[in-house]
């Protein structure tokens, strides 16, 4: 049942937070990278914010469109796995907020190492693993694309408009009980979250 | 227009006059030389262990900025007499805005007549310079151009090495880079390629940028105040006011941080002392504190603050960052901490890969983007974005720009049916489109069709030409 729990004005509120580390896992096409984007908004309206780019496919249209100011997006282009951990470890020392794409192959260490530095300077760090896995307990919520629905095409016609995107939560930034959210995105710089779907029945059968 | 004394630390009753001596400060580096100390090879900014290498029987005083500010207070004083808006730098160097004194004496030369006058009543061996912007003005004191008339020619004559960085000197030079004209006439984003940050700065001074300055004005209410009662007689119990009032004036003045902070104290009998201070830099705490611990103690050498000090009130002149003139909106602390680790970030993955882009007009995704190297000024667009550019793919954009990619899409007729994804074949759920580019076909550039394409995996953007199909945008 979709019940509309609730309606934030941007996506930001329940998914990040400073110190925290926001994992999305899906494949390519499911709207993460434009949900991601989203997330760095807020922060990018006081401050710089940086999207590293493993594969160097990043249009700073989308971001735009996000409500990242240009000004304030900063794209490091880092294809090479040997050093994407300490490029992303220097952006975390001065920046609040980064958007890191994981490339395949990068050590669970390395990423453990970039969750104690983001806690330790309260940064936003949101990661995007290319191979889809993040070390389990790293991520403070770990957001999984179940599936997206877009609205506006009709055969020829129209165009892409809408979308909502189904949300697995899980991790500590949920308590523990997996969560669907799904969120909305009408290609403005407004994402909303517009509902909590369900807490997991396992959770309901815990509690 | 700056006043200048070289070797000011050296104007001190213990120097002795004929050894060489030199004056180190408290991080061990030589703040002054006398003429023996520099003929031994003596220089300032050099560490006081090679210093009293190369010159053994050199003299080392310990730095007293403290006593140096107080005797400079009358030099200060002086050119006060003359025109106001004088701002100190440091011991020995000081700074006039000079825009409405040159009208009141009738010309620039006049004008340094007097303030040389005045000057050489309370001491000897003022070096003044006349030019445009306080770097400019500084080298010419240092030369010994007392006026100078053409502030570009003669910036664009000075050395390279006066530029005081050394590590990017001696690589100018090697590049044959010898004079600021020879480096200003470089293309900004060669220099911005090659030195990132620190070789900007300089840019920027050899191009005569730091003349551009846009003020912004300071709040009225932006200020920090103390008010004693009864008034502080001690010094000490003034310096360590200073401090907190120094803190206060930084978290009213967040998120910007002054270079300019003028120091206000009242005596008990309704007295008002006003002096300016300046930095290159902005202000740390520390630096704000101690020059106000300067200037206190200099009024108080100079003949007291009669009744005691009832108040002390800090006002910032500016904000800026780096000597740049910024905007009240920016948090300073935070920019710096970010231009850091951006530099970082370049130094590892070089120049080419830490990119921002600004919005341009154009039909594709990819030529609505206009890319330039982190550290350098936003270019301006190639093409007009707000131009109609009719055959736009409409919003939104897709997020991720691969490299186009052949992708097997089945049709019936005109319609996609299925699109093969890597190994399996996806059911397009819809589709819009087709948006045709008819290109440049002038140039022999051939027309395409895109189509945004919508499956259970996602959602892609098409384009359709000669028969085949490309993938060249991702809605993700």
């Amino acid at each position: 049942m979709l019940e509309r729990v609730r309606a934030v004005g941007r996506v930001t509120a329940p998914f990040v937070a400073p110190g925290r580390v926001l994992g999305l896992v899906g494949s390519p096409g499911l709207g993460l990278t434009r949900l991601g984007l989203a997330l760095l908004a807020d922060p990018a309206h006081g401050a710089t914010v940086a999207f590293v780019d493993v594969r160097g496919w990043l249009s700073p249209l989308s971001a735009w469109e996000a409500g990242i100011p240009p000004k304030h997006l900063i794209v490091v282009r880092c294809p090479g796995r040997d050093i994407w951990g300490q490029v992303t470890a220097a952006l975390l020392e001065g920046l609040s907020a980064v958007y890191a794409e994981v490339p395949a192959g990068v050590d669970g260490s390395v990423l453990r190492r970039l969750g104690a530095l983001a806690r330790a300077r309260r940064a936003v760090l949101i990661l995007r693993p290319l191979n889809g896995r993040l070390p389990s307990g790293l991520a403070h919520l770990k957001l999984v694309a179940e599936r997206v629905h877009w609205e506006g095409a009709d055969s020829g016609h129209g165009r892409i408009v809408r979308r909502l995107l189904t949300l697995r939560a899980a991790g500590k930034g949920v308590g523990g009980i997996e969560w669907l959210y799904e969120v909305e995105d009408e290609g403005t710089d407004v994402v909303r979250v517009v509902s909590e779907l369900a807490a997991a029945e396992a959770g309901r059968a815990a509690g | 227009m700056c006043v200048w004394f070289p070797n000011w630390p050296l104007r001190r009753p213990d120097a002795p006059p004929d050894n060489p001596c030199q004056v180190v400060g408290a991080d061990g580096v030589v703040t002054a030389a006398n003429d023996l100390a520099f003929a031994g090879g003596v220089r300032v900014g050099m560490p006081r262990r090679r210093a009293e290498t190369l010159c053994p029987s050199v003299v080392t005083l310990p730095a007293d900025p403290g006593a140096e500010a107080a005797a400079f207070e009358m030099v200060a004083r002086a050119v006060e007499t003359v025109a106001p808006g004088v701002e100190i730098a440091e011991p020995g160097l000081l700074f006039l805005n000079v825009s409405g004194a040159v009208r009141y004496y009738g010309g620039e030369e006049p004008l340094v007549v007097r303030v040389g006058q005045a000057v050489g009543e309370v001491a000897s061996g003022a070096r003044l310079g006349l030019a445009d912007g306080p770097f400019a003005a500084r080298m010419a004191a240092a030369e010994g151009a007392a006026i100078v008339t053409d502030t570009d020619g003669f910036v664009a004559g000075l050395d390279i090495s006066t530029l005081g960085v050394p590590e990017i000197v001696g690589t100018f030079r090697w590049l044959g880079v010898t004079t600021l004209g020879d480096l200003a006439a470089l293309p900004r984003e060669a220099v911005a390629s090659r030195f990132g940050q620190p070789g900007l700065e300089v840019y920027r001074l050899a191009r005569g940028e730091d003349r551009e300055v846009s003020p912004q004005p300071v709040p009225q209410d932006m200020e920090a105040e103390e008010r004693f009662d009864p008034p502080l007689q001690n010094l000490e119990q003034a310096a360590f006011a200073a401090r907190s009032l120094a803190h206060r004036l930084l978290e009213v003045a967040a998120p910007g941080i002054p270079h300019l902070v003028v120091v206000e104290a009242t005596s008990a009998a309704g007295e008002v002392r006003s002096r300016t201070w300046r930095s290159a830099d902005p202000f740390t705490e520390g630096e704000m504190a101690e020059r106000i611990r300067w200037q206190l103690r200099a009024w108080v050498e100079g003949g007291g603050i009669p009744g005691g000090m009832a108040r002390l009130r800090l006002v910032p002149g500016d904000r800026s960052d780096s000597g740049r003139q910024m905007c009240f909106g920016e948090d300073v602390a935070a920019a710096a901490e970010s231009r850091r680790a951006l530099a970082r970030a370049q130094a590892l993955v070089g120049p080419d890969a830490v990119l921002q882009a600004v919005p341009q007009g154009g039909r594709e995704p990819g030529e609505r983007v206009r890319w330039y190297r982190w550290g350098e000024p936003a270019p301006l667009p190639i093409h007009d974005p707000k131009a109609l550019w009719p055959g736009r793919l409409p919003d939104p954009a897709p997020a991720l720009l691969p490299p186009p990619r052949r992708v097997e899409v089945e049709w019936d007729g005109e319609c996609p049916v299925r699109m093969r994804l890597g190994s399996r074949w996806e059911k397009v759920h819809n589709w819009a489109g087709p948006w045709r580019r008819t290109g440049r076909w002038w140039d022999g550039e051939q027309h395409a069709d895109r189509y945004q394409i919508v499956t259970g995996a996602g959602a892609f953007l098409c384009e359709l030409h000669d028969g085949d199909c490309y993938l060249v945008g991702i809605y993700d």
